[in-house]
């Protein structure tokens, strides 16, 4: 599916989304809103990092709901990737880690999400686990798990400040105004990301795996008459998402600098929200992480108010991307889902 | 699972409650403590002395509430997990209620019963219209109600946090809470000295349980309920209305969360604090329901035992320093191997206790 492709099948969305930009723009100009205050070039920096962790849980979700596997339990998976990341870290350089600690961190975080996928799979895939209740499972694991990890190494559920990731800074074309400050003096990850979303794309339309990887879900009987096997399918999609969303995890972490394990974490339903992005961008990567940026955009916005002087309430303006899910599935709720998800197969042979 | 025998499902459960605390134990021996003193401090910390025993009885008897309402919805095939947000919403209302109405009746034991009565009440009509919210955008939206009602949790609690931060804290309180409920509003002790624990508590979680578990398996409603969650279609043919029982079920459900809410307003807090730090009552509930195989009568024994793993995590953080947070992996653990009884299936004939007779 191409991208005009995508734009004629799903004509609502995108005319609904583009409806959306210019009721927003109307009502700015008739409350007369700083706009120039609130869309500033800070803020669309701010918008990436804070949607990037949410894209890439999103992306890997697509994969493994598109193979047919629902994997719900991404806001776990998160936890555990910036818990993981967090510990390496501090493990490696203690209260100073250089910016290679850091980035050995979230290679070790990734990797250690995969060790912890491959259980979730094997349990969901093999012994035929309710996958819903198995997603839950890891998101209340996660939630003990985090601040267990950060009680043992710093002894407070929030660790110290650690590390966060340096900007990319490309020398001259970072002078061109605007676009030289978001492109090319942003974080490598928001980068990282963006490279991410387009490669998920051209493998899930573009490759034959990618085929491979939605007959999985939308007609697992075919995938194995031609002669694939469709387990190995489902457990490498089930166990990429599991990456992806650690690999969102460790990300959040090293654009905060610090783990927060008090309350819901510092993942703080990113991982469901990380859902929500792809149903709404229509299982498609790029959607999704489009979807993401919305929501990025959305829970920056506090920072901006504050700036323009208006006056919200904090804890008010944060719901802002909850609110957000809500409205979402309500008017998109509906979605196509592949049609063998959640549906154990077994193969005749 | 409902194809299995009760015996199955009690063995699923023990299993699955023994295995989770045989990794917790590996995990707790990993991070450098003594495992059996570990076990020795949830023993004594569940069942010890009268202490432990009626801060068990306490959990227990929120863990039976919120439990029996996951029960509820997860029996008609409906995943509610905002219990949570419903748990919060009905313990708020049921303390505004409490205050704002006690000025208008008499003080004493009988002013005092009306209060408890109209704020149960209240906090049951709270929690069952937030739970309603989630269920009419399933049913007529077709959102998925897994994320919405977790979304609503979230949204729960920053509102309920900004009310009793500003426009709903108490005068001259320095924390952010509401006002305390008039002394008076309270239920008796009887039983157990403890300021949080009143025995009416456990028979109110009690007596909701078997009002559920009549209404879920000898009344029309509830047999609607449970046919459109298990056979839909079936449910659509014989005339149910697939759209109104989601609703109806959701509702329900949100109703006995509310009261949970009120429950522990009233017997344990006395006042409504920043709900971010009241307790996830509302997630564990979806792990004792499913512990439960989602049977009303079943989520007894299921919320004494982990009211039992709370109370032992409350005695830990205090003597001993094994991180608390190791109960809620616990919890979660549970939670993993209850959802793949397959594995037990097939483990067990391995292990010589047959019963693979699926």
């Amino acid at each position: 599916m191409s991208v005009a492709d995508y734009a004629a099948e799903n004509r609502v969305r995108v005319g609904s989304a583009a409806a959306l930009v210019v009721l927003v723009a109307a009502a700015a100009v008739a409350l007369d809103l700083p706009v120039a205050v609130i869309v500033t070039v800070g803020f669309v920096e701010r918008a990436l990092q804070a949607a990037t962790p949410i894209a890439l849980a999103a992306i890997g979700g697509l994969y493994a709901e598109k193979s047919g596997v629902f994997n719900i339990g991404l806001e776990g998976f998160m936890i555990f990737g910036a818990a993981n990341a967090a510990a390496v870290t501090w493990l490696l350089g203690g209260g100073s880690p250089s910016q290679a600690d850091l980035w050995l961190a979230i290679l070790a975080a990734v990797l250690i999400s995969v060790a912890y996928t491959v259980v979730f799979a094997v349990l969901t895939i093999r012994y035929e686990a309710d996958q819903i209740v198995a997603g839950l499972a890891v998101w209340f694991i996660g939630l003990g798990f985090g601040p267990f990890t950060a009680v043992i190494l710093w002894g407070s559920r929030n660790s110290p400040s650690i590390a966060s990731v340096n900007d990319l800074t490309v020398p001259v074309l970072s002078e061109v105004p605007v676009v030289g400050r978001i492109l090319f003096d942003a974080s490598p990850l928001v980068l990282l990301t963006a490279v991410l979303a387009v490669a998920a794309w051209v493998v899930l339309y573009r490759t034959r795996y990618g085929y491979w990887i939605q007959a999985a879900g939308e007609n697992p009987e075919a995938l194995d008459t031609a002669g694939v096997n469709v387990a190995r399918v489902r457990y490498a999609a089930v166990i990429f998402s599991g990456a992806m969303a650690g690999l969102g995890g460790a990300v959040l972490l090293a654009h905060a600098g610090s783990f927060t394990g008090t309350g819901d974490t510092m993942v703080n339903g990113r991982g469901w929200i990380g859902i929500v992005a792809y149903l709404f961008g229509n299982y498609n990567p790029l959607g999704a992480a489009a979807a993401a940026l919305l929501f990025g955009g959305l829970d920056m916005l506090q920072i901006q108010f504050q700036t323009a002087g208006i006056d919200l309430p904090n804890r008010l303006v944060n719901l802002f991307p909850y609110v957000a899910v809500v409205v979402v599935l309500t008017f998109w709720g509906s979605t196509r889902m592949p049609a063998a998800v959640g549906e154990p197969y077994e193969s005749e042979e | 699972m409902l194809d299995a025998s009760v015996l199955q499902r009690v063995v699923v459960a023990t299993a699955s409650t023994a295995l989770a605390l045989l990794v917790g134990l590996a995990v707790v021996a990993a991070a450098g403590y003594d495992p059996l003193l570990f076990l020795g401090n949830v023993f004594e910390g569940a069942f010890g002395d009268e202490n432990a025993l009626a801060r068990t009885l306490k959990f227990a008897t929120l863990f039976i509430l919120t439990g029996v309402a996951v029960a509820v919805a997860f029996r008609a095939g409906v995943f509610n997990i905002g219990v949570q947000g419903q748990f919060v919403v009905g313990g708020v209302v049921c303390v505004v209620a409490i205050l704002r109405l006690a000025p208008a009746l008499p003080t004493g034991t009988a002013g005092g019963v009306a209060l408890l009565v109209l704020g149960t009440v209240a906090a049951a009509l709270a929690g069952g219209a937030y739970a309603a919210l989630p269920g009419v955008l399933k049913a007529y939206a077709g959102a998925n109600e897994i994320i919405t009602t977790i979304m609503l949790n979230f949204i729960a609690v920053g509102v309920v946090g900004y009310l009793v931060e500003g426009p709903l804290r108490g005068e001259g309180n320095r924390a952010p809470n509401t006002e305390r409920i008039p002394e008076y509003v309270e239920l008796p002790a009887i039983a157990f000295d403890s300021p949080d624990f009143s025995v009416v508590g456990l028979a109110v979680a009690l007596a909701v349980v078997a009002v559920v578990s009549v209404v879920m398996t000898r009344t029309h409603v509830g047999y609607d309920m449970v046919t459109s969650g298990h056979q839909e279609r079936a449910a659509t043919y014989s005339g149910v209305d697939a759209a109104r029982t989601i609703v109806a079920t959701m509702t329900f459900s949100g109703m006995i969360a509310g009261i949970a809410g009120a429950v522990f307003a009233v017997m344990v807090q006395g006042y409504y604090s920043d709900p971010s730090g009241v307790g996830t009552y509302g997630f564990d509930a979806i792990a004792v329901s499913l512990l439960a195989a989602n049977n009303p009568l079943g989520v007894v024994p299921a919320g004494l035992l982990f009211g039992a793993l709370d109370s032992a995590g409350t005695h830990i953080g205090i003597n001993s320093d094994v991180p608390v947070q190791l109960i809620d992996g616990i919890v979660g653990l549970v939670v993993l191997f209850v959802a793949a009884p397959e594995l037990f299936r097939m483990v067990a004939p391995r292990a010589g206790f047959g019963g693979d007779d699926r």
